[in-house]
């Protein structure tokens, strides 16, 4: 959910990267969304095609990486990635003794600017 | 040409949340967000809780609702310092809110703040606001099939508060089942059962709270 104020603040970020640093303009954004952050992509794109207009990002292009929930079963040792955003047992094994190492990315990682 | 960035992009919630979280250590303010949906009990439990601990702790209050000012006014009754936020359309309370009121209140004077959040199920549970735990409320009129509805709100709690338990003869909830779903989502979640109308089950919860607090 939030995926306006979401956009906002990526783009706020994006914003003051380049004026700190003196960019132009932006061409393309990339963030990465883990599947397990709450965040629907088609509408993250949807609100930052909306926020951009009017400022230097304009006509940049918003990259989503999806990021998979995966993580270890601390039962039968295994290491596990499912397309689901929650799981609460091992999805080999069954037990609920896991931990998740991805899936709760929300940050953007690069930019393409001049 | 490519520029690494790399930053979480609620850092500025975040933030701010630690900013909060600095200032209340150091005014040594232990400080709880209760969520709920609409209508499970908050304000009441808030009421419940300024009573049991009178004479026993500070207490400070932090309503935070779409519109209105009626939580501030019960609270208020009860002589404690209280402030109320309306956030005109966020469905949460967010760092930035809290941060602007903090002024407000006594900090250097409680030992405990307790900030009711709007009543919502879902977004409260994404946003630090700089307190030291979560605390849950769910009502038993509202259904034992809640915890896998909502995983969320469940999973960032350290405490889940089941209340309206004298409604139980009235409905089909399942209080094993409610448990059950919520251990599993959150094995580390602390569960009391209370009626905020007719106090059964508030003491403990009031112990545990006082527990934390030393």
């Amino acid at each position: 959910m939030h995926e306006v104020s979401i956009a906002q603040s990526l783009l706020k970020i994006a914003l003051d990267n380049c004026k700190k640093e003196g960019y132009k303009g932006i061409e393309e954004i990339k963030v990465k969304i883990g599947r397990a952050s709450g965040i629907m992509p088609d509408a993250l794109l949807f609100a930052f095609d909306a926020v951009k207009i009017g400022t230097i990002a304009e006509k940049a292009f918003l990259t989503i990486d999806e990021i998979p929930v995966s993580g270890f079963c601390e039962s039968c040792n295994s290491n596990f990635t499912v397309e689901e955003a929650f799981i609460l047992s091992c999805p080999k094994c069954g037990n609920i003794s896991i931990r998740i190492d991805t899936g709760h990315e929300l940050h953007i990682y690069e930019m393409d600017v001049f | 040409m490519k520029v690494k960035v790399v930053t979480h992009i609620l850092e500025a919630n975040d933030r701010i949340a630690a900013e909060n979280r600095k200032l209340f250590q150091e005014t040594g303010v232990y400080v709880i967000n209760i969520m709920s949906a609409p209508g499970a009990g908050k304000t009441s439990l808030i009421e419940r809780t300024i009573r049991e601990l009178s004479g026993k702790l500070k207490i400070g209050v932090i309503e935070g609702d779409i519109a209105g000012t009626d939580d501030a006014k019960r609270i208020a009754k009860l002589g404690i310092p209280v402030v109320q936020i309306n956030t005109g359309g966020a469905c949460h309370l967010d760092a930035n809110m809290i941060n602007e009121v903090m002024a407000d209140l006594p900090l250097k004077d409680l030992d405990l703040l307790i900030i009711e959040n709007v009543g919502n199920l879902v977004c409260p549970a994404e946003f630090k606001v700089g307190e030291n735990i979560k605390v849950m409320l769910l009502s038993i009129a509202e259904g034992d099939d809640k915890p896998l509805k909502y995983p969320l709100m469940f999973q960032e709690s350290s405490a889940l508060l089941l209340n309206k338990i004298d409604l139980l003869p009235y409905t089909n909830a399942s209080i094993e089942k409610i448990k059950k779903n919520s251990l599993s989502l959150n094995p580390k979640l602390k569960i009391f059962e209370v009626s905020c109308k007719t106090g059964e089950g508030i003491n403990k919860w009031v112990e545990w709270l006082q527990s934390l607090i030393k």
